[in-house]
């Protein structure tokens, strides 16, 4: 199993919610205990438990207890409790480091700053530019290997001529009714937002989907209508940082 | 802090046979009673008089009295305190200590910012001169603070930083702070130590009270777009549309008279005390006030702004990338999302579902942009100091992005 201690100058905040399947230790250490266990006092009254525990890793203490785990009957909790919380100590206060003068920086996971220009945004004559990337570029991972947050990414073609960009205009002028903007996306195999930005839509049929929007929304209940209400109240939270 | 040497206060502005030295020393000891009220108490001018015509001349208390009466009588006829009452307030010499003014400020001057326009409209015994100077200094040091620390903010959010540093409401607060009474009415007996102005009638709508006098055309089409650099033009540090004057006899409200006092006293400090000690002052007084300047923004599509201002400077796009995650399936998940452009991280955020992330996370780069402050930004007018080292021209932005009209 692998250790838990990451690089000091960089800790996503990530990690505070313990979303690492991969580590142990300090943040699910109350549930696992817990778990445990209730599992190993039925393991001593079952013989055939119906998982065994080499299939739950993160049930075992650590590599060294694991083979022992289950002749060991009546092992205090107290010590397994103790076992757990016994964390390794960052590698800034190990004895390699021991030697010379340093700064020992464990910053608590938190949000970056916003004050803390990132190295892409300084100016080509700020001094802050060549200092930094020695330490930024140990803590960064390769981009490429996290999971993007679009399930599949928006395929772009550029195939439309400023023909089709005239005879979407003159469609959507012309019958509104029928070619609203999906329509159109789906006839000329683009986005709704392209369709969007290459023409409004004309100020009847504005008013017919405002109608359309009104009946609908008055068949709204009071439960609904606050629910709404509510989640454009959080929409526009985002956007001033609350 | 320091005490005050109140002998020198004499020595520049005072006539000569005016000893300071020991008068708030007889202040408070003889307080005369009208001095600590706030109103004229007109009424009882007649029972005074008839006391003194009953006693003797040869009794000094009955003399004195007479003379107060005498003083009270010349007081009246002002529509506020008379310059050498300011030696006799106690409040006076109390503020002035209090916020550590240099000495050369003497306090007939300090008594004089605290008489507002509405109250006394001869401009020599007003604060409306010094008011106008500390005005434009407030501004000038304040704007040339925000740009040069945050040299690439946004206008709007530099009014609105300008807003909260110098505004009218701040420095209202700022007085209050201080220890700044309102005068009930203003009058020329009254303690030089209030703050004296003419309140307006209650039920005024205060839009009524200043006419606008904008020098923007077609300033009374309420309806038409403005754009943000014409403020700049047109329109006060602000932002906002600049106020006429108030017309005689309207008074005023008591957070314009209060911010017109602030005002006074800074324009005060620079004309007796010169510029290092105003700058001093406003280095204390103002900037010293904690302003969280990412708190002013409202974006309200940070994502695709943030993908626009990457194309202006020829960044790579920018990808948003989940850096963790918990309880995906759960009622409350946490997802943490990073901005990337190329391998550059330029943000993080968090939040209950990716979209929400995603936008924190374009949030935060664009502050992270906005916020840029270069190492020891310095401002002009710190080369009015002696010895200054030789000016480097402070950093300037290509400017922030504008709104498209598409949408």
């Amino acid at each position: 199993m692998p250790d838990i201690v990451k690089p000091l100058s960089h800790v996503p905040y990530g990690k505070k919610f313990g979303l690492d399947t991969s580590s142990c230790g300090r943040c699910i250490g109350q549930p696992v205990i817990f778990d445990f266990r209730a599992i190993a006092t039925m393991a001593a009254s079952i013989t055939m438990p119906k998982r065994p525990f080499l299939t739950l890793p993160f049930l075992l203490p650590s590599l060294t207890e694991s083979l022992s785990i289950g002749a060991v009957r009546h092992q205090s909790s107290y010590r397994r409790t103790k076992q757990r919380l016994r964390v390794k100590p960052d590698a800034s206060f190990g004895p390699s480091q021991q030697g010379r003068d340093q700064i020992i920086y464990n910053p608590p996971s938190s949000a970056p700053s916003v004050y803390h220009t990132p190295s892409k945004f300084l100016p080509a004559n700020d001094v802050r530019r060549v200092m930094r990337p020695a330490a930024a570029a140990t803590a960064t991972a390769d981009v490429n290997e996290l999971p993007s947050v679009y399930k599949t990414q928006p395929e772009r073609k550029y195939h439309l001529t400023p023909e089709d960009v005239e005879e979407i205009r003159k469609l959507r002028l012309n019958d509104p009714m029928t070619w609203s903007r999906y329509s159109l996306a789906k006839k000329f195999e683009c986005s709704p937002l392209f369709i969007a930005k290459v023409c409004g839509a004309s100020p009847e049929k504005k008013a017919i989907q405002k109608q359309v929007l009104e009946a609908v929304q008055s068949r709204w209940g009071p439960k609904r209508r606050m629910a709404r209400e509510d989640r454009k109240l959080r929409r526009e939270a985002w956007g001033r940082d609350e | 802090m320091k005490r005050l040497q109140l002998q020198r206060w004499s020595s520049t502005a005072l006539s000569p046979r005016v000893r300071t030295n020991n008068r708030l020393h007889q202040q408070l000891y003889s307080t005369g009673l009208r001095l600590q009220s706030t109103v004229s108490p007109l009424q009882s001018e007649s029972a005074i008089s008839e006391n003194v015509e009953d006693a003797s001349f040869q009794n000094p208390d009955a003399m004195r009295h007479i003379r107060r009466a005498h003083k009270r009588k010349t007081q009246l006829q002002y529509p506020s305190p008379p310059v050498e009452a300011a030696t006799q307030s106690a409040k006076l010499a109390a503020l002035h200590a209090r916020l550590y003014l240099p000495s050369r400020l003497p306090l007939q001057t300090l008594a004089r910012t605290l008489v507002d326009a509405s109250a006394d409209s001869n401009v020599d015994f007003n604060n409306e001169s010094l008011a106008t100077l500390g005005h434009d200094l407030l501004a000038n040091y304040t704007s040339e603070h925000l740009i040069c620390t945050y040299p690439r903010l946004p206008l709007s959010v530099t009014f609105a930083a300008m807003y909260a540093y110098v505004g009218p409401k701040t420095l209202a607060a700022i007085s209050k702070e201080w220890g700044i009474d309102n005068a009930t009415v203003p009058g020329g007996e009254v303690d030089p130590g209030f703050l004296q102005f003419q309140r307006v009638a209650p039920g005024t709508a205060v839009e009524d009270i200043s006419q606008l006098k904008s020098a923007r055309p077609y300033a009374d089409q309420k309806n038409w777009r403005m754009t943000v650099s014409s403020k700049i033009f047109y329109d006060d540090e602000f932002g906002d549309a600049i106020k006429g004057s108030v017309a005689l006899g309207q008074g005023v409200t008591d957070e314009t008279a209060r911010a017109t006092f602030v005002r006074a006293v800074l324009g005060a400090i620079y004309l007796h005390a010169g510029r290092p000690a105003a700058k001093r002052f406003f280095e204390q007084h103002i900037l010293s006030r904690h302003l969280n300047i990412s708190e002013l923004f409202n974006f309200s599509q940070p994502a695709r702004d943030l993908a626009r201002l990457c194309a202006r400077e020829n960044f790579e796009a920018p990808v948003a990338k989940i850096v963790s995650e918990t309880g995906r399936k759960s009622r409350s998940p946490v997802f943490v999302v990073g901005i990337f452009s190329g391998q550059d991280k330029l943000g993080e955020g968090s939040g209950s579902s990716l979209m929400e992330a995603r936008e924190r996370a374009a949030l935060s780069a664009l502050k992270g942009w906005y916020l840029y402050t270069p190492i020891n930004p310095r401002v002009p007018s710190s080369m009015e100091e002696e010895g200054a080292a030789p000016w480097k021209p402070a950093h300037i932005d290509l400017g922030e992005l504008l709104p498209t009209e598409d949408g």
